[in-house]
C-alpha cells in the first residue's frame, strides 16, 4: 500500500511531467472552495474527456483530488465517498469502465492504477491522489489500436461488449505481469473478469496472440 | 433458390466495443441529470404501513423521494383482451408487497453517493402477512395444471413396451446475471417521454410504460441501441422503468437508475425451479415408442411464464406417441420468466438423461442409439419437418470428438493419477420461430446508408448479420453504414428473443434491397453509371432514396403488423401452415473427475449445430461457445437459493451465485452443418442463440455418469454429490 508521502512524491512527478504547477492547481481549487457550495471542475489542466456539468458537493464530504488520468492531469473536488469508478464515469464521462456489481466480483470496472490492475469500484477516487490512472480510453490513441484490442477483434473475444473494456485492461496487465505463459495460467489470471456471454475461448486466444506481439514491440 | 454460403466478416461493432466507446444505457450523460436509487422491501409479503423520508431528505444532495402516493392507478387491461394485451400493467411503487425486494421508494439525488446514502436512510414500516409460501413445497403453494401436449396414444404404446425407464429430474432456480444490470434513463421534455433502457423489447417497454403510467403510448419513445447481455432477463417489462419515468416527469429533469445487482436478483425475472418426471418405453428391437412426461415449475401468484416444457421433445426421436402434462406451482415470489433456452434447456437435461439411461439399460451406445431415431415428422402437428440434420450433427460431432475412443462401461476410463474420465453426448432442438418486420432504408449520395429495422443487439451479433446480408445485396459503403435498431421512434420494434432475430430480419433485408434496386433502376431510367449506389445518386443529383417495407412470417396475415406496432409482438412458428421446423445441435463433453477432491472439470466440448444457412460464421461460433459456457455453469455451478424463513434470494451477488469464470472453461470446438432450410425464408436460416445451450448440460451430466457410474438427476452437480 502506498503511503501519503509517496503519493505526494508521485504527484510532484506527475505534475512535473505534465508541466503543470501543483501550486497553481491547488490555488485554483482553493479559489473554487470559497463558493457556498463548491462546484467541481477542472482547475488548471484540461480534463481527458468531455466533463459532466458540475455538481454541488457539500464541502464536508469533498476532497481535492489531483491525479493523472490517461496521461493528463486532472484536478477535481470530489465527493469523499466516490469510488474511482463513479468518478471516472459520472464526473469525467469516461464510461469505458463498467459497473457490473460494484462489489469487486465481476471485473468489468478494471483500470490500471500506477500500472497495476484494480477494481475501480472498490477503489476510492481519493486513493488515486497523485497516481496514474489508465482506462480503456487511454490504452491507445483511438486511431491505431493496442495489440490487445486488435486481438480481441480478430478472435471475436467479445459479444455484448459490456465486460470487454475490463477484460482488455486485465489482459494487458496480465501480459505485463509475465503471466501469459500458458493457456492454463492465462485462464487462472483472467478469472477475476466474468464474461457472461461466455467468450472465454476467444479471450484466451486473443491474449496469447497479443502477448507475442506485445513482447516484440 | 437457396442462398449461397456467406463469407466470414468481423463483428460489425467490435471496434467500438474494444475501444470502450459503445454507449450502453448506464453510460448516458445528460445535463442536469438526477441519479436514482431504489429502496427494496424487507418483508416477503404484506403491506407497507409507512415510509419515513425525513432523514433521507436531510442528506445533502437528495432532491426528492418517491413513494406509492406519487403514482397513479395503472390502466387496467381492456375487457375481453387476450394474450399480451390482457397482461396487467407492471406495478409501480405500490403498498402491497408481493415479494421481498419489491420497491417501496425511489430516492432522487444530485449524485450517486447521495442517492445511495438517501436510500439507506429511508425507514419503512410494514404490516407483514401472517404467512407466506417461499418454496414449492411450502404450505399454501397452489398447484395449477396447464396446457398438456399430446400426440397419438402414449398409454397404449407404453403398454406394448418391452423396456421402460422412468426417472425424475430437477433444474433449480437460476438468475440470468448479464454483467450489465438493469438500467433506465428517462427524459420528460416537450410533452414527450423518452426512455433509454437496456431492453430486448423496446416496444414492450413502451406499451408497458404507457399502461403503468396511464399515458398515451404515442408520446413515448424507447431507445435500446446496445444491451450489455440480455439472456431473456431484459425481454419482458422491467419493474424500474415506470418508476424512473415518473421521477423524470415529476422533477422535469432527466433521471438515471442503475439497479444494484442485489436488487436485480429480486426484481428481475429468473428461471424457475422445474421438475421433470419422464417415462420412455422401447419395443423389443430397442426402438423408443412411447414418452410420458409430467413437468411443473415454480410460479409467482400472478405470473404468466408458461410451463411449456414440451416444445422440443415430441419431434426429437421420431416417437409418435407422446403424453406431456404441465403445471404451475404458485408461491410468493417475483414473477419468473424467460432465461436462455427457457424450456428446452431444463427439459433436455432431463429428457436426454432419461434417453441415456435407456440406452444403457438396452446395452446400446448412446450415439448409435440416437442415430437410430431419426425423425421426419412432428407428431403433434403431423407436419413434415422442413429441415432436420440432427443425425449429421451427431455423426460429425462423434468423429471430431473421437467418440470411438470411448469404452461403454461407466468408470472404465481412468487416468494414471486416478482421475475418472467420462465422455457424454446429448442433443437439443429449439423451435424456429420468426416475426413480422418493418424496415426503412435510406441510401444517400454522400456515401452514407441508414437502415432502421426491428432488432435489438445484445451481443448475439444481429448488427453483423444485418450488415452481412445487406452488403451482399447492395453496393454501398460499409464504413458509413448506420444500423438503427432498438428505437421505437424509427420503426416498430419486435421483442428480440427466442432465436428469431436472424430469420426475422433476413426477409426484411431481401425485400428492402429489392425495392431499393428497383427504385434506383427507375431513377436511372436506363442510364449506365459506374460506381456504387452513392455514386449513382450523386451523378443524377439525388440526395437520397428512401424505401420502406413490411414483411410477414410464413402463413402470417397482414394484421400481424398491428401486433408489431402496438405491443412489439407478432410471432409465427415453429408450426407453419404446411411445415414445422426446428434448429438442432449435438454436444459432446469430456469430463474429468478428480480422485480425491471429486472436482469436475470439463476440458473440452464439441458442438455441431444445424441452424440452417449460417449468415455470420464468426458471431455464430461465439454464440454456440457462449451457450456451452452457460450449460456448463448450469450443470455444475448455478443455483439461486431461497431463504425459507424470510423469503427472497440468499445468494444475491456474483460471489455467491457462481457463474463460470475463465478457469472453468476449456476448449469448445464448434462447427455447423450450414445447409439451408428450404421453406422458412429465402436464405434458409433458422435460429441459433438458444439451441446453442440446449442439451449441453445433459452432455456434461451424461459424461459424469460415464466417468463415475453416478446418475445425478439434479442440477447443479457439485463436489458433494460425487463424494
Amino acid at each position: 500500500m502506498t503511503n501519503y508521502a509517496d503519493d505526494e512524491d508521485q504527484a510532484a512527478k506527475v505534475d512535473a511531467r505534465q508541466n503543470v504547477s501543483r501550486r497553481s492547481a491547488l490555488k485554483g481549487g482553493a479559489a473554487l472552495a470559497v463558493l457556498p457550495l463548491t462546484f467541481e471542475g477542472p482547475a488548471e489542466a484540461q480534463p481527458t474527456a468531455p466533463m459532466v456539468a458540475g455538481v454541488a458537493v457539500e464541502p464536508a464530504h469533498s476532497v481535492l483530488l489531483s491525479t493523472s488520468v490517461n496521461g493528463k492531469v486532472v484536478e477535481f473536488r470530489v465527493d469523499a465517498r466516490s469510488s474511482l469508478l463513479d468518478f471516472l464515469r459520472e464526473r469525467l464521462a469516461l464510461t469505458g469502465a463498467k459497473k457490473g456489481c460494484d462489489h469487486g466480483q465481476c471485473g468489468a470496472c478494471t483500470v490500471h492504477l500506477d500500472g497495476r490492475r484494480v477494481a475501480s469500484c472498490l477503489t476510492l477516487a481519493a486513493k488515486a491522489q497523485g497516481r496514474e490512472v489508465i482506462t480503456i480510453e487511454g490504452l491507445s490513441d483511438g486511431e491505431g489500436l493496442h495489440p490487445m484490442q486488435q486481438a480481441f477483434i480478430d478472435h471475436d473475444a467479445l459479444q455484448c461488449g459490456y465486460c470487454t473494456p475490463g477484460q482488455i485492461m486485465a489482459a494487458v496487465a496480465l501480459v505485463n505481469e509475465g503471466n501469459a505463459t500458458s493457456k492454463e495460467r492465462i485462464r487462472e489470471y483472467m478469472s477475476g473478469n466474468i464474461c457472461r456471454c461466455g467468450a472465454y475461448v476467444g479471450i484466451v486466444a486473443a491474449i496469447e496472440d497479443a502477448a507475442s506481439k506485445m513482447r516484440r514491440a | 433458390m437457396p442462398a449461397a454460403p456467406f463469407a466470414e466478416r468481423a463483428r460489425f461493432d467490435a471496434r467500438d466495443k474494444v475501444l470502450g466507446r459503445t454507449q450502453f444505457t448506464a453510460d448516458i450523460q445528460l445535463p442536469d441529470m438526477l441519479y436514482a436509487m431504489s429502496v427494496p422491501a424487507t418483508i416477503a409479503k404484506g403491506r407497507v404501513r409507512s415510509v419515513a423520508i425525513d432523514e433521507a431528505m436531510k442528506i445533502p444532495g437528495v432532491v426528492r423521494v418517491l413513494t406509492a402516493k406519487d403514482f397513479l392507478a395503472p390502466i387496467p387491461p381492456p375487457r375481453g383482451a387476450t394474450g399480451m394485451a390482457a397482461a396487467p400493467a407492471v406495478p409501480t411503487i405500490v403498498p402491497d408487497i408481493a415479494y421481498r425486494g419489491a420497491p417501496v421508494a425511489l430516492v432522487l439525488a444530485e449524485s450517486i453517493e447521495a442517492a445511495v446514502q438517501g436510500a439507506e436512510a429511508i425507514q419503512a414500516t410494514y404490516a407483514p402477512s401472517a404467512s407466506f409460501s417461499p418454496l414449492i413445497t411450502s404450505e399454501g403453494a397452489a398447484r395449477e395444471p396447464s396446457e398438456p401436449v399430446k400426440a397419438g396414444n402414449a398409454a397404449e404404446a407404453m403398454a406394448r413396451a418391452a423396456t421402460i425407464v422412468e426417472a425424475e429430474y430437477e433444474c433449480p432456480a437460476q438468475h440470468h446475471n448479464p454483467i450489465e444490470t438493469l438500467s433506465t434513463t428517462a427524459v420528460w421534455s416537450g410533452g414527450r417521454l423518452t426512455i433509454y433502457e437496456a431492453t430486448q423489447g423496446a416496444q414492450v417497454v413502451k406499451a408497458n410504460a404507457a399502461k403503468s403510467l396511464a399515458l398515451d403510448p404515442a408520446i413515448i419513445d424507447v431507445k435500446s441501441s446496445y444491451i450489455g447481455g440480455g439472456f431473456g432477463q431484459k425481454g419482458t417489462a422491467q419493474r424500474q422503468t415506470a418508476l424512473v419515468a415518473r421521477a423524470a416527469m415529476l422533477t422535469g429533469r432527466p433521471v438515471k437508475l442503475v439497479m444494484p445487482r442485489g436488487q436485480v436478483f429480486h426484481n428481475a425475472t429468473f428461471r424457475p425451479l422445474s421438475r421433470h418426471k419422464i417415462r420412455i418405453g422401447a419395443d423389443a428391437s430397442g426402438k423408443m415408442v412411447a414418452i410420458e412426461y409430467d413437468a411443473d415449475h415454480q410460479q409467482s401468484r400472478g405470473g404468466q411464464f408458461p410451463p411449456q416444457y414440451h416444445e422440443s421433445q415430441p419431434q426429437m426421436y421420431g416417437v409418435a406417441d407422446y403424453d406431456g402434462t404441465t403445471a404451475n406451482v404458485r408461491i410468493d415470489t417475483q414473477a419468473p420468466g424467460y432465461m436462455r433456452a427457457p424450456h428446452p434447456h431444463p427439459a433436455s437435461f432431463a429428457f436426454e438423461g432419461v434417453v441415456d439411461e435407456l440406452a444403457y439399460k438396452l446395452g446400446k451406445d448412446p450415439v448409435a442409439f440416437r442415430l437410430a431415431h431419426d425423425a421426419k415428422v412432428d407428431p403433434v402437428s403431423g407436419h413434415p419437418l422442413s429441415s432436420r440434420f440432427l443425425n449429421e450433427c451427431i455423426a460429425q460431432g462423434a468423429e471430431r470428438f473421437g467418440w470411438s475412443r470411448r469404452s461403454q462401461a461407466p468408470g472404465s476410463m481412468v487416468l494414471a493419477d486416478g482421475t475418472q474420465v467420462g465422455f457424454g453426448v446429448a442433443c437439443g432442438a429449439y423451435p424456429a420461430i420468426t416475426s413480422a418486420n418493418i424496415a426503412r432504408l435510406r441510401v444517400s449520395a454522400d456515401g452514407s446508408t441508414r437502415f432502421a429495422v426491428s432488432a435489438h443487439e445484445m451481443g448475439q451479433g444481429i448488427r453483423t448479420v444485418i450488415a452481412q446480408a445487406l452488403l451482399r445485396q447492395l453496393d454501398i459503403d460499409p464504413a458509413k453504414l448506420d444500423l438503427q435498431i432498438g428505437d421505437t421512434s424509427l420503426v416498430p420494434q419486435h421483442l428480440t428473443a427466442g432465436s428469431w432475430g436472424t430469420a426475422s430480419v433476413l426477409p426484411a433485408i431481401d425485400a428492402v434491397a429489392a425495392k431499393m434496386k428497383a427504385a434506383i433502376e427507375e431513377l436511372l431510367a436506363g442510364r449506365q453509371i459506374d460506381g456504387n449506389l452513392h455514386r449513382k445518386l450523386a451523378t443524377v443529383r439525388r440526395p437520397y432514396i428512401e424505401v420502406e417495407v413490411s414483411t410477414l412470417a410464413p402463413g402470417q396475415e397482414e394484421r400481424a403488423l398491428l401486433g408489431l406496432r402496438a405491443a412489439g409482438y407478432a410471432l409465427a412458428g415453429p408450426e407453419y401452415p404446411a411445415f414445422t421446423t426446428f434448429s438442432y445441435i449435438a454436444h459432446f463433453a469430456e469430463v474429468h473427475v478428480e480422485p480425491r477432491t471429486r472436482r469436475v472439470r470439463v476440458p473440452r466440448v464439441v458442438s455441431i449445430a444445424d441452424c440452417g444457412r449460417v449468415v455470420s460464421l464468426r458471431t455464430a461460433v461465439s454464440q454456440v461457445r457462449g451457450g456451452v459456457v452457460w450449460a456448463i455453469g448450469s450443470a455444475l455451478r448455478e443455483e439461486t437459493e431461497v431463504d425459507p424463513r424470510f423469503g427472497g434470494w440468499l445468494n444475491n451477488d456474483l460471489a455467491d451465485y457462481v457463474v463460470p469464470v475463465n478457469a472453468d472453461i476449456g476448449d469448445i470446438d464448434v462447427s455447423f452443418i450450414d445447409r439451408p432450410d428450404p421453406l422458412l425464408n429465402a436464405t434458409g436460416s433458422k435460429g441459433l442463440g438458444e439451441v446453442a445451450m440446449v442439451g449441453a448440460a445433459g452432455a456434461v451430466a451424461n459424461a459424469i455418469y460415464h466417468a463415475t457410474g453416478r446418475r445425478l438427476r439434479r442440477m447443479p452437480i457439485r463436489i458433494e454429490h460425487l463424494l
